[in-house]
């Protein structure tokens, strides 16, 4: 059973990072700092075509 | 796939086996549904997820930004000064209708407003005179009335001050400071 979960390990640290950016951005429009909420929501929506883009180079790697 | 089910039956299986992925004695259906491939889409998809619900907050942002920051309030008539001896406290709402808010008149001279609602889980929060400090009766938490920081209990930020002028005897609320902490 020979595997590489490498994509799986850099797909759960793209979760984390989502999970981690959201929160900021939740929290720093509470604050009113509208600056980091647009920082933050960028970096969110830039995990997306990563994480596509990890999913594309991994898929087929066995 | 029935013929293949067959012909497996049949055989007599090779020890060792040809493949290398143990998969030969899978054979339910879906049994394989959620393996490493399909993982990996489905984290794909959260992240998808994750960046959409962060568009309205972004949206809303870049819209404050370009209004240039400055947001208006109206200037509300709280109370009239005979009305809120020194020590008590008055209930209002500002800016709007349902944001509660207390005013407490510390001094003479002195007046302190908070929006009220706890920043834990958003109980009311009352001035208790005896204590000298704004309790929030759900959890008991305190803060302190001349800063709107909590002392004690489980909320962790300040409360949102407002901004108060004194004319003619009347007490006005005039805006909400910028949240900082």
């Amino acid at each position: 059973m020979k595997r590489s979960y490498y994509g799986v390990i850099f797909l759960s640290l793209v979760l984390l990072a989502c999970i981690v950016f959201t929160q900021q951005v939740v929290n720093a429009f509470f604050y009113e700092q509208y600056v980091k909420v647009l920082v933050f929501a960028v970096l969110n929506i830039l995990m997306f075509p990563l994480a596509f883009w990890i999913y594309r180079k991994e898929r087929n790697v066995d | 796939m029935i013929e293949d089910n067959k012909d497996q039956k049949n055989r007599k299986p090779a020890v060792p086996y040809d493949e290398d992925n143990y998969t030969h004695n899978i054979r339910k259906d879906n049994e394989r549904k959620l393996d490493r491939r399909s993982f990996m889409k489905m984290m794909v998809g959260a992240a998808g997820v994750f960046a959409v619900s962060t568009l309205p907050w972004g949206a809303i942002a870049a819209k404050h930004l370009a209004a240039g920051d400055k947001r208006t309030y109206p200037k509300n008539k709280i109370t009239a000064l005979s009305d809120i001896p020194v020590g008590e406290a008055v209930e209002f709402a500002y800016p709007g209708e349902h944001d509660s808010a207390l005013l407490v008149r510390l001094e003479e001279g002195t007046f302190k407003a908070y929006q009220n609602a706890c920043t834990h889980l958003k109980c009311p929060v009352f001035w208790s005179k005896e204590e000298g400090e704004l309790v929030c009766p759900c959890h008991h938490g305190l803060f302190d009335v001349h800063t709107g920081k909590p002392v004690a209990g489980p909320p962790k930020r300040p409360l949102p001050e407002i901004e108060l002028a004194v004319e003619r005897g009347t007490v006005y609320a005039t805006g909400v400071k910028r949240y900082e902490a």
